[in-house]
């Protein structure tokens, strides 16, 4: 019987030795470099004294936006903790980090893990439809290896690819972010609103836990995509489907959650973690543990879906 | 003997349709021995089947006493297969290619797959693209997948599909041999009764999803003979033959005299017709006998 190691070393080497792979992950890098020169190129020099004055006009915005009153409750909330933040950097004379400094441009940077989903899905979508489409499936599945087994390999290398995009994104985000605006307000800490309080965390935890929270959708659209590539044995649809729905379904989650309550059951209501940290969740009522619930339920359906028909399926490639 | 594998009431049904039909036979160590049939008589489904590509609806495989439906991780260590075209990553190298399949075996070495390589005439371009690879390449490089783990069952579908007659020719002994000299059991389907003929020690004929027959080669060629006389004076050496054996004669050709008898009563002719003071320029067998054979089991024209 094979190692479980062998076998993601083959996946590995079916990845990582086709030129499309190495496409994707030069694109990545292209694509942080030229975030940073489009934000050095629109973010003129800010004058440096002026930010006091500007957040204490934000302020007054918010607190009469406050006093009216009739806003929903969780947007309120939002706007309090925005207020209680300016005044916490008026007091102490913490500047905000603007997205032309060192930090602004790594937070602004993990936009670009949706890129990294993109590219995912690519890798998800071919790992098993592949295999179907070049007749290999044939020449796999007859070794003294379980089917399970070699699913698993295949889906646990695919997510390790994604882990290799995200730490690649990650440091190569750090040097250019270093490189373009310097390291000027590295020390910065990160304000953030916890139980009515105002507290300084560093803000190497905040950046880890965008990425964390980004990682979600990521993990169940791959998810996704390789159980649509298994089940259908065809990756263009898989792939097609899967970033179709990537891009369109949380705003039709959004549309049904304005009418429906039920839209909080659906997978894209849910996705978007950040949505209870830093947003409004579409249907008021919703926590975050509700959110986590719905996503392993989707995540397990998915995966036994996935597996089911994998191994009982007869192989006529 | 212990048949290295054994088929007993083999049965595949798709939705209603029944595609295979009781199919029980056995191989032995150190023969090689065919599918023959027509396309889309269920040789490739029987293979499917055999090495776990396709579900059993019921009836059993054991290779080497082993299930394939029960133990498959067990069973299917001692099989090495083609199935179909041996169809290969083509961005990878020829030896990337056999180092993946090896790393799905415990125990195959980095000197085993040099060894494989050499056994299959692959040295120059393994580590060349699968892509500029030829079809007879693919075939060599489809055999050195199949051979890395030492199998004891070696099944090929299919084997001389699109290669040149010296590429058949040569994987034609090599299969031989290995049936011979390392003991191996071969499996070869085929739709080509002449290539069957050549290769085979025995072989099944499969039509519509049954076993129509089991031959063995050697007892086809020993039976019933179509053979042709060059002889001089014609006539009488016609009526000779029609004293001795009169259900003999089959017909007169501008070639000669065509005749069908057993193996073993060509000399007692040739003895006759000599006596009589008949010249005799040649007796040549026309292996004909082993397609009429064919067609009569099949009842039909139906091979291609």
């Amino acid at each position: 019987m094979p190692s479980f190691i062998s076998l993601i070393q083959n996946e590995n080497m079916k990845i990582y030795r086709r030129m499309s792979t190495w496409v994707m992950i030069g694109l990545l890098a292209l694509a942080t470099i030229a975030g940073a020169l489009m934000i050095k190129g629109t973010h003129k020099e800010e004058a440096t004294g002026d930010w006091k004055k500007q957040i204490i006009a934000e302020n007054q915005t918010l607190k009469a936006q406050l006093s009216e009153g009739n806003m929903p409750k969780a947007y309120n909330k939002q706007l309090e903790k925005q207020l209680r933040i300016n005044e916490y950097r008026l007091e102490h004379e913490l500047k905000p980090i603007a997205s032309n400094s060192f930090w602004g441009f790594v937070v602004e940077s993990s936009n670009l893990i949706e890129f990294i989903t993109l590219f995912t899905i690519v890798i998800a979508a071919g790992s098993v439809a592949n295999e179907f489409s070049w007749g290999t499936i044939k020449l796999l599945l007859i070794r003294p290896a379980s089917r399970s087994k070699i699913l698993l390999s295949k889906y646990a290398a695919t997510i390790l690819f994604a882990v290799c995009m995200l730490l690649f994104l990650l440091i190569s985000s750090f040097i250019v972010s270093a490189v373009v605006f310097g390291v000027e307000n590295v020390r910065d800490p990160y304000l953030a609103y916890q139980d009515g309080r105002v507290v300084e965390t560093s803000m190497i935890l905040h950046v880890l836990s965008v990425y964390g929270l980004n990682s979600v959708n990521l993990v169940m659209m791959v998810t996704f995509a390789f159980m649509i590539s298994t089940v259908f044995r065809n990756s263009s649809f898989a792939i097609g489907l899967a970033i179709f729905l990537m891009f369109t379904g949380s705003q039709i989650t959004m549309l049904l959650a304005a009418k429906f309550e039920w839209a909080k059951y659906s997978l894209f209501a849910n996705t978007n973690l950040m949505q209870y940290i830093d947003g409004i969740p579409p249907v008021e009522g919703m926590t975050m543990s509700f959110s986590i619930m719905m996503l392993l339920v989707y995540f397990a359906a998915f995966n036994s879906l996935t597996w089911l028909i994998f191994k009982k399926r007869d192989i006529a490639a | 003997m212990k048949p290295v594998l054994q088929i007993k009431n083999l049965r595949k049904d798709i939705g209603k349709k029944t595609i295979i039909h009781d199919l029980s036979l056995d191989v032995f160590a150190g023969e090689v021995f065919g599918f023959l049939g027509p396309n889309g008589a269920g040789k490739t489904t029987t293979i499917r089947m055999i090495v776990g590509l396709m579900g059993i609806t019921s009836g059993e495989v054991l290779i080497n006493g082993i299930s394939i439906k029960k133990d498959f991780a067990k069973a299917i260590q001692h099989v090495g297969a083609i199935v179909e075209n041996p169809e290969m990553y083509k961005f990878l190298t020829g030896y990337q290619n056999l180092l993946h399949y090896a790393r799905m075996v415990k125990g195959v070495t980095k000197e085993r797959i040099n060894e494989v390589v050499e056994l299959v005439g692959l040295e120059k371009r393994i580590h060349d693209k699968v892509k500029t690879y030829s079809l007879g390449m693919r075939q060599r490089l489809g055999l050195a997948q199949a051979l890395l783990h030492k199998p004891s069952l070696l099944i090929l579908d299919e084997p001389t599909n699109g290669l040149d007659p010296a590429g058949i020719r040569e994987i034609r002994d090599y299969l031989r041999k290995l049936a011979k000299q390392e003991g191996l059991a071969v499996i070869v389907s085929s739709h080509l009764l002449s290539e069957m003929e050549m290769m085979c020690d025995r072989f099944a004929i499969i039509q519509h999803g049954r076993l129509v027959g089991i031959e063995s080669v050697q007892d086809l060629v020993n039976s019933s003979q179509k053979v042709l006389l060059n002889v001089n004076p014609v006539e009488e050496a016609v009526s000779i033959i029609r004293q001795i054996y009169s259900n003999a004669l089959r017909q007169v050709t501008k070639q000669g005299i065509e005749i069908s008898v057993e193996r073993e009563q060509i000399p007692a002719i040739n003895a006759a017709l000599v006596s009589k003071g008949v010249k005799v320029y040649g007796i040549q067998t026309v292996a004909k006998s082993l397609e009429e054979r064919f067609l009569e089991m099949t009842g039909g024209n139906e091979i291609a």
